[in-house]
């Protein structure tokens, strides 16, 4: 008799638990409600790509060298390096330069390694196209500019959360002038050279 | 039919089917003419009602599921979206009707139709004003129960009838649902049956009519409600208990094969119950079409008579308004609790329902009717 009064007993505080958790749930649901809808309305508003977004690679013909290394450190020996021998010169002459970016991963590797630095990432993410053979770019299509979201009228620039001004949450409404969220590098860099001669005066004095 | 208000009851409210015989007879026709111009007019306004109540539904569900996960929702089709049910209605309404090849068409075309007819016919008793309902059955909520318990059938049927694995697993976990909930349900409804002695559901409203929102049955009923609410969501296949379509195990349940107007029939017909199951709750519960202060106390401060046309056709509409408002409140409540709560299994669904609410049901029935007998000033003598 004891026992089932007890079974009873635990029975009903599980019930009583689960019901406060529910309506714990329910709080956090219901508080969401009044909370800014994340949604970026694509083709109309864009988000702007940080500096170290890797997009399509941007290629410079004048300045490769025929190295090969891109290719080297490219974990699928991407790209395409069309090169003769020059036998009166005795230097490589490179006749094409092709990067397929229907099988790029974006990594980035040969950016990195590059030696002339001839390679660099853009912050173009558009690639859609309705032959996957067009993905396929050759040394003048790697050679143009890249396009900014920024600089498209019809397109509507958000800044990514991480780039608002402190506090700010909502990036339509923070004009395209404020002050970002943390220091540039170039400030970083003033304040750490200003820490250094203010210590520098203070080690002289006591010396 | 509306019928005329019976001697014993206060005379509030206004009655559209007598004043609608007395024009027409004014004009000369014979009273069963009259009677026969009358007769479809309630039944295609609650038709209409059930079916733009539907829309502003799904329209609410997508606005309400996206502002819960800090979206936008649909925006384009008209003013806020408005409109985008609609729009997925045309889809529906214009796309190609498939039958399987090795489909039952008989049953396979049935099982839909089995499913939304119990569904508009349970609208038959949910009152919006004293009169303002279709038919004031004397068996009022128990046929509501006996028309929901055909639903599962046709459930099973077309899961049955489709010829294909997931259906059949979701016509019969539908079944199971449904049978293991309709008894919770019964008996939270008998608890309120048995305080108003009567199971029309004009006079449970009416019951609940004393002191206003004091008055109403969620403070003498509050795990009557709880295990109504709770039910009523299982009957609805709502989440947490959409098993029978859990999208994740059985791709659509019994709907897999459907597409087209077929589909949109249970579409519609789920959505329906929904509207159909949160009106109850307030008829229930929450005191139908009452005003939280009584509308006779109202009028008496502002020293109007309640007979007066026009305090009747403001306190009807106001009945209308208080009715569709605490309907449309349950059904965010269901739709916030779709984004709360994580579907329950199917061993869970049926502990849930033969193991703790069937006991807390049958404990709430006879606290109630001790209660009953002890108070019955306050739980109905």
């Amino acid at each position: 008799m004891f026992g089932f009064l007890k079974q009873v007993g635990t029975y009903t505080q599980e019930a009583v638990s689960a019901a406060k958790y529910i309506g714990q749930g329910l709080g956090v649901t219901f508080d969401h409600m009044r909370r800014r809808p994340i949604t970026v309305q694509y083709p109309y508003e864009k988000l702007i790509p940080s500096e170290r977004y890797r997009g399509r690679i941007h290629y410079e013909f004048d300045k490769c060298i025929a190295c090969e290394v891109c290719v080297r450190v490219c974990p699928i020996n991407l790209p395409v390096v069309d090169w003769v021998m020059n036998k009166s010169t005795k230097k490589k002459e490179l006749r094409n330069y092709s990067i397929d970016f229907g099988v790029c991963i974006f990594c980035g590797n040969c950016v990195e390694y590059c030696p002339t630095n001839c390679l660099s990432m853009t912050e173009e993410y558009e690639l859609a196209t309705f032959d996957r053979h067009n993905l396929n770019y050759d040394n003048v299509a790697l050679g143009r500019l890249p396009t900014s979201v920024t600089s498209d009228p019809a397109v509507f620039a958000l800044r990514e959360l991480a780039y608002l001004p402190k506090g700010a949450m909502d990036p339509h409404e923070v004009p395209a002038d404020a002050p970002r969220a943390g220091a540039l590098p170039a400030q970083v860099l003033a304040g750490l050279t200003a820490a250094a001669e203010d210590a520098a005066p203070t080690t002289g004095a006591q010396g | 039919m509306v019928t005329l208000p019976v001697a014993t009851l206060p005379p509030a409210g206004l009655d559209l089917q007598a004043s609608f015989l007395d024009v027409i007879q004014g004009l000369g026709l014979s009273d069963g003419l009259a009677h026969l111009l009358w007769l479809p007019l309630p039944m295609v306004l609650v038709l209409v009602a059930a079916v733009v109540g539907v829309l502003v539904n799904v329209w609410l569900e997508r606005k309400i599921s996206a502002a819960v996960q800090q979206r936008i929702g649909p925006e384009y089709a008209g003013a806020l979206g408005v409109l985008q049910p609609l729009a997925d209605g045309m889809k529906l309404v214009f796309k190609e009707d498939v039958i399987p090849v090795r489909a039952d068409g008989l049953l396979f075309t049935l099982g839909p139709v089995l499913v939304l007819v119990p569904v508009i016919l349970s609208w038959l008793v949910v009152p919006f004003g004293q009169n303002l309902l279709i038919s004031n059955v004397g068996l009022g909520i128990f046929l509501w129960i006996s028309l929901s318990s055909i639903q599962p059938i046709g459930l099973l049927m077309s899961g049955y009838a489709s010829n294909n694995k997931y259906s059949l697993l979701g016509g019969l976990r539908a079944a199971a649902q449904s049978i293991s909930y309709e008894i919770p349900l019964a008996l939270a409804v008998l608890a309120v049956v048995m305080m108003s002695n009567s199971l029309s559901t004009v006079d449970i409203v009416n019951q609940q009519a004393g002191a206003g929102i004091l008055s109403w049955n969620i403070w003498r009923q509050p795990v009557g409600f709880v295990i109504f609410w709770i039910c009523a969501l299982a009957e609805c296949e709502r989440l947490p208990f959409d098993l029978p379509e859990a999208e994740e195990e059985l791709v659509a349940g019994y709907q897999t094969e459907y597409s087209g107007m077929k589909f949109a029939l249970f579409y519609l017909g789920s959505y329906i119950n929904l509207v159909l199951s949160a009106l109850l709750v307030s008829v229930l519960y929450l005191g139908g079409w009452g005003f939280p202060l009584p509308v006779e106390w109202l009028a008496g401060w502002l020293g109007q008579s309640v007979d007066a046309p026009l305090v009747q056709l403001v306190t009807a509409s106001v009945g209308v308004v208080m009715t569709v408002m605490k309907a449309y409140l349950l059904v965010f409540f269901a739709i916030l609790l779709r984004w709360t709560v994580p579907r329950v299994r199917i061993d869970q669904l049926l502990d849930l329902g033969w193991k703790f609410l069937l006991p807390i049901a049958l404990v709430n029935l006879l606290v109630t009717a001790a209660l009953k007998l002890a108070f019955p000033a306050f739980f109905g003598g």
